[in-house]
């Protein structure tokens, strides 16, 4: 428990000055490479079990032979990865976001039980203002794109409050945390194609990333066809 | 928390095994009520009822349909029915009769037939006993029951009713209703009917004074409860039980008993039985409620209840109404379509309680399993689809619960529980409360742990005051503040309640504010006029109420420990001298402070540290000397002992030694020695001189240390004697000599083997004639040396005794290295001169010689047999001198190896038995050989030398060199003059085919090399000629012949001069071996050998000869030569000589010698 606990503490100090780096400046970073590459980084550590589940199963005694396997993501609590990447980079961002808002809400209530979740949510925070920073980034280039509707995220269809029954409140509570995890890899591996994407363009068209230069404002906009790939004047 | 009623629990068969003892806590919301609660094996048949007395009469009790024969009967059964209910437990008798209503009628109505038949009271019997008469069944009886009559026979009805509300025990007479047909029988004759009249008179005088009595109307009132409505509380698993009574027409209140029944399952399956007491008023809804162990999800469960009057305002006997109908509380409805459920929710228990879990399934088919915290649990089967656990004395696990969770096999179903378990509510501890400046009481505790969950508070605490009734919730676990509002109160009694979801806890105290002052910490303590020896302190402290004092104590503490204590009575502030203090001490000071009065409890502290000034050293400093003689002039070192803390009285500074000559009228010498030493070197001369020692600090030099030291040093001739060491060290005792000593110093090394030694010495009064001289640094196996000294008068030191000896002797760990000498065929002596016993780790007792041969197997004499570590056997001699350190071995064996060790050996044991050394015996005769051989090789080589030296005249007088033929003068005499045709021929030009050695005896006689014939046998009278024969077999005439004389050797060859050429035909050399006899071979034996020049000799030269004498290295005696005869020897030299015709020949000239055998006959070949 130990060592756990002490990675636990590494992982949240790293978040947590990932994240008082992008506080702190108070303004959004026009880099969208340092963006993409610190939200990718925040993804994948927010993907990681032994930040929220895995603490949250032992306190709760659910790390027993028979209860395990029960702790599964319900199906549809989450955004699948398929649904993530068939968005486009806004709309992945916005359900990215607004899924995020209510894990923070439900990670709220689980502060009761694990203390270890308000530094989630501090993280959470942090990464949902970076998501901002890079919706901000693209909105620059993308004034034309037709709206496009955000997935239901986990209020739609996860149970919208806990039930009263402490032991299904607990398996609840796992399955969302083990949804939540799974999201944030599914995520991870879209910010990952988004930069293989912009590198893959960069090869092809072998210039310096203009856009890295004049900023946000000369980005071009995405369209539906070229989601996951910017191009033009995004950087690369 | 406290229990509203006090039940006595029966317990029903089906209770009994499997869930214990059920529980019926009071709701909350109703105040506390006493009953009795009799009870009866709620699972039987017959219920509670028989239990609890009501029997089967009883049964009939409540028909009220009982036969009336008389008085008598009457009055013998006046106090049955206070066997129904006797008090507040129920007797556990069997039941004798059944419950049931049916049969309790049957058996009434086969009484009243019986009766009817009869004409007689009945009897008694074990199933159907005598009716018991209750009050209201009496004609005076008021009480307020409901009475029916099913059965039939002479029965007395009487109904009553209250009006108004209930009258104290006293009816109105009851009235017959007009239907109702006489009691008496008909058909009597007058007499009888004139006892009726009188008997009917006297009971109807008999009710009227009753009903004067109670002045209660005579009507009866229903009381069986009513409108029972069952509801289930699922959270805390209650039942809870509202009904309703009528209303109370002659009585405000009325105080009623309820019995009430609960089944399970099924209505005949009683569970639990129990009384409920109360005070019913005018507006008679109740509520009560029963907790279940089994959770209420999982069975059905049926309440029914009767009720009775249980107010002392109406008189005896009292009977239970009905039994009202059977309620359901049903939770299963309530559920969902799940396939299973687990009950209870969420329960909240303490630690070691017992705890029943239930599951129900939907479909009896499945097969379901469950498990808490992991592991399977099996229970017991209630019904087709419910089972129940039942958990014993649950534990802590976590504060998030045991988890109890169920799974139907083959299906993705799991439900499950969360069971909370509290950690038990303790009682707190330590609880008290004090007060510091009578304005506020401080009340503390100990709260235990802390039984708080999630989403569950922690236990809370209340203090109440009793004296003033007033209550506060504390904000904190461990400590509450009562606010004092006046000085009115002195006494207070407090009782703190902890209390949480699960009890309370309390614990009380009673006190007087006044014995309970604990002042506040004192404040500004200072210390002035601080001195070597003295200082004074003073503090304050905050003044409580007026009047009172403070008992303050004062404390000195040195070093962490307290010195002097003193006790100060104070009203505000404080002040105190502290004296006989020691200079340059550090001390603190620490005062605190009690009520003087009723003493409770010190107050804080409050210290400060000071440090009193320097004083001069007290104390002379402790001085011992060395003497010892340097380049002639006597150097004494001083050494003392730093002056300890308590003497020095500050930090020392420096020492100041003053050297005084006591012989000469002289200056004083004054040496200043730093702080840090603590010795010093003074150079003298053979005077004697008066030292004085003193250590100065910032205030004075100490006393002074004085010690008279001389250049003689006075008998050091002092025989050494030994002394035991023990653990406490090493008794030293000595013989005063002169009588007139002032004192005795013994003097030692802590560390005699190193350098400097750390001389240490020990002061002794003049009266001491013995000491235990200790240190830490004695160790084991190290030799100590002890000088006893006498201090004269005139503060001389005079060596008086040597001690030595060991704390602990040990073993030698070292042999000495023993030296052989001596070695005869029969002894050899072993010494070890250098081995000094003085640095040993024991006193050498003496010496072990070990001696072992493979050769004796027999010890010699002063040896004995021994055995050594390895099993081996040897011989050994003791050798009781430390000081012999030498040892003969003698009578061994010449030629012999013998093995030898030495070892010492000291109280301890001996040295290592390892090394042993190995010395070998020589020959007896081997010394004898030796004085001859070695004066003869002493010769021999004498002689080499002479004979190397005097090499030249060696050779000129035994073998001087042959001369060159070549070179000499004869040869050019012979070509110039006598004979032209003569040549000198080059070897390479003959070819030899054989040699052919001629011993040429007077006669002639030729003797071959290698003949079969011996040589010894030969004549050797004349010298030997060697023949060169030509190769050719076909040679036959006289052939060219070379003989080769030899003049030096053969002195009578030359002397004869006969070297003559002899023509050897092969015919002539019969008998010739095989080898020689071969042209070839005989070639090949001499190619190395001989020196052969033929080819240059012409063949027809036959007239010349070369005779050679054949000389052999080993032997240059010529004299030997007849009896060796010339063979062909390897490496044997030959002498080349000219030849010269018969009659010529002249011997060579001396300086051509030297070229007879380096003379090259060609260029490629060397002859010699």
């Amino acid at each position: 428990m130990r060592p756990q606990l002490v990675q636990r503490t590494l992982l949240s100090l790293v978040l947590g000055l990932l994240f008082l780096s992008t506080a702190a400046t108070g303004k959004c970073s026009g880099k969208y490479h340092e963006l993409l590459q610190q939200l990718q980084s925040q993804a994948d550590l927010m993907q990681d079990t032994s930040t929220l589940l895995d603490p949250y199963i032992h306190f709760q005694g659910l790390d027993q032979a028979g209860l395990k396997e029960h702790c599964k993501e319900s199906p549809g609590a989450f955004p699948s990865e398929d649904t993530l990447r068939g968005l486009s980079q806004r709309g992945f961002l916005r359900t990215l976001n607004a899924t995020l808002g209510h894990v923070l809400h439900r990670l709220t209530a689980l502060q009761q039980d694990l203390t270890i979740a308000q530094d989630q949510g501090r993280n959470i925070r942090g990464f949902r203002s970076n998501i901002h920073c890079m919706s901000q980034l693209l909105r620059g280039s993308s004034e034309v794109e037709t709206a496009e509707p955000t997935q239901p995220g986990p209020e739609a269809t996860l149970p919208p409050t806990p039930s009263s029954d402490t032991f299904q409140h607990k398996l609840q509570g796992c399955r969302f945390l083990r949804g939540y995890h799974r999201f944030m890899h599914s995520a991870g591996q879209v910010f990952k194609e988004w930069a293989d994407s912009r590198s893959q363009s960069r090869s092809r068209r072998h210039r310096p990333p203009r856009a890295l230069q004049r900023g946000a404002r000369r980005m071009r906009p995405f369209r539906r066809d070229e989601r996951l790939m910017p191009r033009g004047q995004l950087p690369r | 928390m406290s229990f509203a009623q006090t039940f006595s629990f029966g317990e029903s068969r089906d209770s009994v095994s499997r869930f214990g003892t059920t529980s019926c806590p009071a709701r909350p919301h109703r105040p506390p009520r006493s009953l009795g609660c009799p009870l009866g094996p709620a699972g039987w048949p017959a219920g509670a009822a028989a239990r609890t007395g009501a029997r089967c009469p009883a049964g009939r009790v409540f028909g009220f349909h009982f036969s009336f024969p008389g008085l008598a009967h009457f009055l013998s059964h006046r106090t049955a029915p206070g066997r129904g209910v006797q008090g507040p437990h129920l007797s556990r008798v069997p039941p004798a009769f059944p419950v049931d209503p049916k049969e309790a009628n049957s058996c009434g109505s086969r009484r009243a037939k019986r009766a009817q038949r009869d004409g007689k009271l009945q009897k008694s019997s074990a199933l159907c006993p005598p009716p018991r008469l209750s009050r209201n069944s009496r004609p005076w009886a008021r009480a307020p029951q409901l009475i029916h009559s099913p059965g039939a026979g002479p029965a007395l009805h009487v109904h009553t009713r209250v009006r108004g509300g209930l009258a104290p025990a006293a009816a109105a007479p009851p009235k017959s209703r007009p239907g109702s047909r006489s009691p008496l029988p008909a058909g009597k004759p007058e007499p009888m009917a004139l006892f009726a009249v009188f008997q009917t008179s006297f009971l109807l005088a008999l009710l009227s004074l009753r009903a004067y009595q109670s002045e209660v109307l005579v009507e009866p009132l229903p009381l069986t409860p009513e409108s029972l409505n069952v509801s289930i509380d699922s959270a805390h698993q209650y039942l809870n039980l509202q009904w309703s009574v009528h209303s109370l027409a002659y009585y405000q209140e009325l105080k009623m008993l309820f019995q009430i029944q609960i089944s399970r399952m099924k209505t005949s399956n009683v569970i639990w039985v129990g009384n409920y007491s109360t005070v019913v008023k005018r507006d008679p809804v109740l509520h009560w409620s029963w907790k279940s162990e089994l959770p209420l999800e999982c069975a059905t469960h049926f309440v029914r209840m009767r009720s009775r009057v249980d107010d002392a305002k109406i008189p005896e006997p009292r009977f239970w109404s009905n039994w009202s109908s059977w309620k359901e509380a049903d939770a299963q409805k309530s559920l969902g379509r799940d396939p299973l459920f687990l009950f209870p929710k969420d329960k909240l228990v303490e630690e070691g309680s017992n705890v029943t879990i239930c599951y129900m399934s939907r479909n009896q088919q499945d097969n379901i399993s469950c498990y808490l915290e992991g592991q399977q649990i099996h229970g017991e089967q209630l019904d087709s689809n419910v089972s129940a656990f039942k958990l014993n004395k649950v534990s802590f696990i976590r504060k998030t619960g045991t988890n109890i969770f169920c799974k139907v096999d083959q299906k993705d179903v799991i439900k499950g529980i969360v069971l909370f378990v509290s950690k038990v509510l303790e009682e707190p501890k330590d609880f008290s409360c004090e007060t510091q400046d009578f304005k506020t009481l401080t009340c503390t505790w100990d709260p235990g742990t802390d039984t708080s969950l999630p989403k569950r508070s922690s236990q809370s605490y209340t203090l109440f005051e009793s004296f003033s009734g007033k209550k506060i919730l504390c904000e904190h676990k461990n400590s509450c503040n009562w606010q004092v509002d006046s000085d009115s109160q002195e006494m207070y009694n407090f009782t703190l309640v902890a209390e949480n979801a699960l009890g309370n806890r309390s614990v009380s105290v009673l006190f007087s504010l006044t014995h309970r002052v604990h002042p506040k910490t004192p404040y500004n303590l200072f210390l002035k006029n601080v001195s070597g020896t003295k200082a004074t302190v003073t503090w304050k402290v905050h003044p409580i109420g007026n009047y009172s004092t403070l008992l303050c104590q004062l404390d000195l503490l040195g070093e962490g420990n307290v010195i002097q204590q003193h006790n100060v009575s104070i009203k505000e502030n404080g002040e105190y001298l502290l004296s006989e203090l020691e200079p340059d001490t550090e001390y603190m000071a620490r005062v605190r402070c009690a009520d003087a009065n009723h003493f409770w409890k010190w107050s804080g502290s409050i210290s400060q540290k000071f440090i009193t000034a320097e004083a001069a050293p007290s104390e002379a400093l402790d001085v011992w000397r060395n003497v010892k003689s340097v380049s002639g002039r006597p150097t004494v070192t001083l050494f003392w002992k730093p002056l300890s803390k308590l003497h020095a009285n500050g930090k020392i500074l420096s020492y100041n030694v003053t050297v005084e000559n006591l012989d000469r009228l002289s200056g004083l010498e004054v040496h200043s020695v730093p702080a840090t030493a603590n010795g010093t070197e003074l150079t003298l001369d053979q005077d004697s001189y008066q030292i004085h020692v003193t250590a100065l600090n910032s205030a004075g030099p100490s006393p002074a240390s004085v010690i008279v030291v001389s250049g003689d040093p006075g008998n050091e001739e002092v025989e050494e004697e030994r002394v035991n060491g023990t653990e406490d060290g090493f008794s030293v005792s000595w013989k005063p000599q002169s009588g007139k000593a002032i004192g005795y110093v013994v003097e030692w090394c802590d560390h005699p083997q190193d350098l400097p030694c750390d001389l240490q010495w020990k002061n002794l009064s003049s009266n001491t004639t013995s000491t235990v001289i200790s240190s830490g640094a004695f160790r084991p196996g190290v030799r100590y040396n002890f000088r006893i000294y006498e201090i004269s008068t005139e503060r001389m030191a005079y060596l008086l005794e040597k001690k030595a000896g060991y704390l602990k002797e040990l073993a030698p760990s070292d042999n000495p290295q023993v030296v052989v000498s001596n070695l005869t065929s029969h002894s050899f002596t072993l010494s070890w001169k250098d081995y000094s016993t003085d640095s040993q780790p024991g006193f050498i007792q003496g010496y072990y010689v070990y001696l072992r041969s493979k050769a004796e197997k027999e010890c010699h004499p002063g040896f004995k047999k021994a055995t050594l570590p390895d099993k081996s056997a040897c011989c050994q001699h003791r050798i009781d001198n430390p000081e012999q350190k030498t040892f003969v071995m003698e009578n061994l064996q010449p030629e012999s190896v013998y093995e030898f060790l030495v070892t010492p050996y000291t109280s301890a044991g001996s040295g290592p038995l390892d090394a042993f050394t190995k010395v070998t015996t020589p020959d007896e005769y081997s010394h004898i050989l030796i004085r001859i051989i070695l004066p003869m090789i002493v010769c021999v080589l004498l002689i080499m030398i002479t004979c190397y030296l005097k090499s030249q005249w060696m050779k000129e007088k035994c073998y001087p060199d042959i001369p060159d033929p070549y070179k000499s003068n004869v040869l050019s005499l012979i070509k110039s003059k006598e004979n032209p045709h003569l040549t000198i021929m080059n070897v390479s030009d003959c070819v030899p085919d054989a040699i052919e050695v001629i011993h040429k005896p007077e006669g002639s006689k030729i003797q071959f090399l290698g003949a079969s014939k011996s040589l010894t046998e030969t004549e050797f009278t004349k010298p030997a000629y060697l023949y060169l024969l030509p190769a050719e077999k076909n040679y036959s005439g006289p052939g060219p012949c070379i003989c080769f004389e030899n003049l030096t050797y053969n002195e009578a060859a030359a002397d004869s001069g006969s070297c003559g050429h002899f023509p050897v035909t092969p015919e002539a050399l019969p008998g010739q071996p095989g080898p020689l006899t071969s042209p070839e071979n005989l070639l090949k034996a001499l190619e190395k050998n001989y020196m052969n020049s033929l080819g240059e000799t012409a063949a027809g030269e036959a007239s010349l000869n070369y005779v050679s004498q054949l000389a052999s290295q080993m032997s240059g005696d010529k004299d030997s030569l007849p009896a060796n005869p010339p063979e062909p020897v390897l490496c044997s030299e030959y002498k080349m000589q000219m030849a010269i015709p018969l009659g010529l020949a002249s011997p060579p000239p001396a300086e051509n010698s030297g070229l007879s055998s380096t003379t090259p006959l060609d260029q490629s070949e060397h002859y010699r």
